[in-house]
């Protein structure tokens, strides 16, 4: 069953001199479960297309549909919602409320989400645990290094229980072993939850872990291998 | 919850910005507050001295005496009048006076006064005259003189007259009878009130001196004067009054002294005018300031849009920021004023350099500010409205924020 279905989504920027097609004709279904690398180089459109199937940006024409929703449709309180409760987010940065500590911020899109108090308690405690934080449930941001802080990010995308995640570049601003690490856990919990992962990167080393590899140039795809 | 969690931790997130926007808002409270208390102090008290010595609560009077002050316009059964009235639920004391218009003479000049004939008793229920003569300037009407009548001037008078204790003064003024009459009097105690204008205007003798030298009649007075227990009471009172005794005038204090009542009245808008001009300021300060937290935390907000934060969450965080940091500073800024208008309640503001201005429309020198506990509540109110109505552009622009745009600029 496939989570996403993207049918020949365009993303034409109109308000630069000349028109960028940052995403020019893309067609692509994702599968429950899989743990999906989009690379390609800089400005080839991998945030464009992140963007789009996140809701966060609307194609130019062509229709997203997840889980039998069609995003475009949306009006944009309701797709707000939407990612609320179905897609889980990891950025390259400044992922966390900076005020908050690690369990308050895991926490905080579960509240939005009206769960109720013990029950949210639960799963933050688990799912630091599961991101290796589990001692340092009450650090703030700050406090802990950018891997940690990835790493949060993390068990906050899982917290709110999405149809998947999206992570656009979740290691560039991380070193080598903070950014094994964050592979691991985000394999682990790919692997135990069945949580569905697409992430894009630069890195060979992040690319080599994937188990679909999506490569994208001048906002096309030029090959979709799995392995 | 994690909202007011959220929003409260913001506010102590730039600490110095904070600061001095709490430290802003305090001095704002401070300075309008405290002239606000000074303000009322000066009014209550200018309100306090004018029951207490100008007109008392209530006067009656008869019909036409007020038109042209004649000696023979006077009350009849004043002993009558005046037991039904200390009857009256609310009334305190009253007194009664005879009231001469007579011309005051010494030696060296001479002017217009208003003659008093007071029971010396009674009138020190209703009025503090008597408590306005200090030790070393005589008493009130107390020493006996077989000779000549006594009587009590003002210090004001006195200068003008250059009358000293135990000085003569002849008064002038027409009797009952319509003829000219004139009586020296033994000058015994010199007043000093706040109002050195109504000092000028009136003397006081003793009521039956005044009987016998003028020849009003046995039991007739011109003017009753009342205390009651509440002063905002008067009016009704004096429509009690004035109902039981239809032949007789009964006014209260808001009619005989309409600029008193009108300075009450003023003095509560006041605060408001001055609050409001005050607050308004600090406004546009908090908009300010809350834009630029905005525009700091552009990418913060964009990624809590994205992650699925509404639209009308981010709106709320952004106001109980604003709210949290406004009262926070109108907290401040109130213990800071509570403190201060108490300490100058007690210790009081001495304006002695510029004395003379200032007890010539009838203000004491020292005034003791005052600022009623309501006051306080009605500010923080003022604030807290101030700062959601000042919340509401910065959230507004926060909430326009396009998310991918605020992420992408990471
Ligand atoms: N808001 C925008 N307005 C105009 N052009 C844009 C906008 N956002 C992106 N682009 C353009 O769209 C193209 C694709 O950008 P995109 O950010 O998707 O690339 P990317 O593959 O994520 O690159 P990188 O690896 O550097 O992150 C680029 O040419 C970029 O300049
Ligand atoms: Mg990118």
């Amino acid at each position: 069953m496939s989570v996403i279905k993207i049918k020949n989504i365009t993303k034409t920027y109109t308000e630069t001199e000349v028109p960028v097609h940052a995403v020019n004709g893309v067609d692509l279904e994702i599968e429950k479960g899989e743990f999906t690398a989009i690379v390609g180089p800089s400005g080839s459109g991998k945030t464009t297309l992140l963007n789009m199937i996140g809701g966060l940006e609307k194609p130019t024409s062509g229709n997203i549909t997840i889980n039998d929703t069609e995003i475009e449709n949306l009006s944009s309180s309701d797709l707000i919602d939407f990612r609320l409760r179905n897609i889980g987010f990891v950025f390259q940065a400044y992922n966390l409320i900076p005020v908050l500590t690690a369990k308050e911020n895991v926490e905080f899109i579960m509240s939005l989400q009206n769960i109720d108090k013990a029950e949210i308690n639960k799963r933050t405690i688990s799912l630091l645990e599961s991101v290796g934080l589990g001692n340092r449930v009450n650090s703030k941001p700050t406090q802990l290094s950018g891997g940690q802080q990835q790493r949060v990010a993390v068990a906050r995308a899982l917290a709110s229980k999405p149809q998947f995640v999206l992570a656009d570049e979740p290691t560039a601003n991380l070193d080598s072993v903070s950014t094994s690490q964050l592979l691991e856990i985000m394999e682990e919990l790919n692997k135990k939850e069945n949580m569905t992962f697409i992430f894009s990167t630069h890195d060979q080393r992040v690319v080599d872990k994937a188990h679909r590899i999506i490569t994208i140039e001048d906002g096309k795809i030029i090959s979709d291998v799995r392995k | 919850m994690m909202l007011l969690k959220i929003a409260w931790r913001n506010v102590w997130r730039s600490k110095l910005r904070s600061s001095v926007v709490i430290l802003a808002i305090a001095s704002g409270l401070i300075g309008g507050l405290a002239s606000t208390a000074w303000m009322n102090g000066m009014a209550d008290q200018r309100i306090e001295s004018t029951f207490a010595i100008e007109t008392a609560h209530i006067q009656l009077h008869n019909k036409t005496f007020n038109e042209n002050f004649e000696i023979t316009k006077t009350i009849d059964s004043t002993n009558y009048v005046l037991n039904e009235v200390r009857k009256i639920k609310g009334v305190k004391s009253a007194t009664s006076r005879i009231s001469i218009q007579a011309m005051a003479s010494t030696a060296s000049n001479n002017t217009g006064v208003t003659l008093i004939g007071v029971d010396k008793e009674m009138e020190k229920e209703v009025s503090m005259v008597y408590s306005k003569i200090d030790s070393v300037s005589g008493n009130y009407l107390e020493t006996k003189s077989r000779v000549i009548p006594t009587i009590v001037v003002s210090k004001a008078l006195a200068k003008e007259l250059k009358l000293k204790l135990k000085s003569k003064i002849i008064l002038t003024f027409q009797n009952y009878n319509g003829d000219l009459n004139g009586s020296p009097f033994k000058v015994v105690g010199i007043y000093k009130t706040d109002n050195s204008k109504w000092d000028k205007r009136f003397v006081f003798a003793k009521q039956s001196d005044l009987r016998r030298l003028a020849s009003v009649p046995k039991d007739e007075t011109h003017e009753i004067a009342i205390l009651v227990d509440n002063y905002n009471e008067a009016k009704k009172i004096s429509e009690i009054i004035q109902n039981k005794f239809p032949q007789i005038k009964s006014e209260d204090w808001a009619v005989i002294q309409p600029y008193t009542e009108m300075m009450t009245s003023y003095m509560g808008i006041m605060m408001y005018v001055f609050m409001s001009i005050i607050l308004a300021a600090l406004g546009f300060g908090i908009v300010n300031t809350m834009l630029m937290v905005i525009l700091e935390r552009t990418r913060e907000l964009g990624m809590l849009m994205a992650i699925g934060m509404s639209g009308k969450r981010i709106f709320i965080m952004i106001m109980l920021e604003t709210v949290f940091l406004s009262l926070v500073g109108a907290i401040v800024g109130e213990i800071l004023s509570y403190t201060l208008i108490e300490y100058l309640g007690v210790a009081g503001i001495d304006l002695s350099s510029m004395a003379q201005g200032i007890e010539s429309v009838g203000f004491s020198v020292v005034s003791y500010p005052k600022l009623d506990l309501y006051s306080y509540v009605e500010i923080t109110i003022m604030v807290f409205i101030t700062s959601v109505i000042a919340s509401i552009y910065p959230a507004y622009k926060a909430v326009k924020l396009n998310p991918t745009e605020a992420i992408r600029s990471i």
